[in-house]
């Protein structure tokens, strides 16, 4: 089971580095100020919410009971 | 018009006349993969409740959840991705130069700008079904500059984009040779 949190840490990791080079991206070379800023928003709420809503769902999984059931 | 656009090395007094980016329908192209995606994660959650009627009390629902939570999180970050990769290229005329900005992934960005008294040659092209009847193609513009040829991709309306750099050249270099004048008159 550390192993399955191990794997997804690093894979939320490489999420928010992707992440935060999207967000630089979208602020340091703005052609268009206003749609760059709405973008951002966007890009930013959505992406917290799934990743809100990613986190919960790997919490509520019964992870020790799906590997028990896999090793029969 | 363009008010709102500013660009590196954007001068005093420099009027932006025209602001180019690919047509709509490339970006469109590209987003098809994620449509296709979010199409693929809705149906594969409804078969599972369609093959078996007691999924959602099974604890292999939650976990088809986290997944396809992950998946969307992957095609999320991958729509802006590619919303970034159309949005940060521009094609930039005013009344003095051409400017292409292009941006090549992260942290990859080329800008080149070419002076409208150094253009040769303006060439407009539209190839295909599908560009013909959104009316967008590519330009090429030859140049005695060190780089030699200028191109713009994929651009609505190219004839008009053409015509316009055409016009704005003549009228630049008229401007020029009226300068020129001035300046020999005034040595004589």
């Amino acid at each position: 089971m550390s192993l399955i949190s191990l794997l997804y840490l690093i894979f939320i990791l490489v999420y928010i580095a992707i992440g935060a080079a999207i967000v630089f991206h979208m602020l340091r070379y703005k052609i268009n100020r206003r749609v760059a800023a709405i973008m951002c928003l966007i890009y930013l709420g959505g992406g917290i919410l799934l990743l809100i809503s990613s986190i919960s769902l790997f919490f509520s999984v019964n992870w020790y009971q799906i590997i028990s059931n896999l090793r029969f | 018009m363009y008010e709102e656009i500013n660009f590196p090395g954007q001068r005093e007094g420099e009027t932006i006349i025209l602001f180019l980016r690919r047509h709509w329908f490339i970006f469109f192209m590209r987003l098809l993969l994620i449509i296709v995606s979010v199409i693929g994660l809705i149906t594969i959650y409804y078969l599972f409740i369609f093959l078996n009627s007691n999924f959602q009390e099974s604890e292999y629902y939650n976990l088809l959840l986290f997944g396809e939570s992950l998946a969307t999180l992957f095609i999320w970050n991958f729509f802006f991705i590619l919303w970034l990769d159309y949005y940060l290229d521009a094609w930039i005329v005013t009344n003095e130069r051409i400017i292409n900005i292009e941006q090549r992934g992260f942290f990859v960005r080329n800008i080149s700008e070419l002076k409208l008294t150094k253009i040769q040659d303006v060439t407009s092209e539209i190839i295909g079904v599908i560009p013909t009847l959104l009316d967008y193609g590519n330009i090429y513009v030859q140049t005695a500059a060190e780089k030699e040829r200028f191109t713009f991709y994929q651009i609505p309306r190219p004839n008009r984009v053409k015509n316009a750099i055409v016009q704005l050249q003549e009228k630049e270099e008229k401007e020029e040779e009226r300068e020129l004048g001035k300046i020999i008159r005034g040595n004589g």
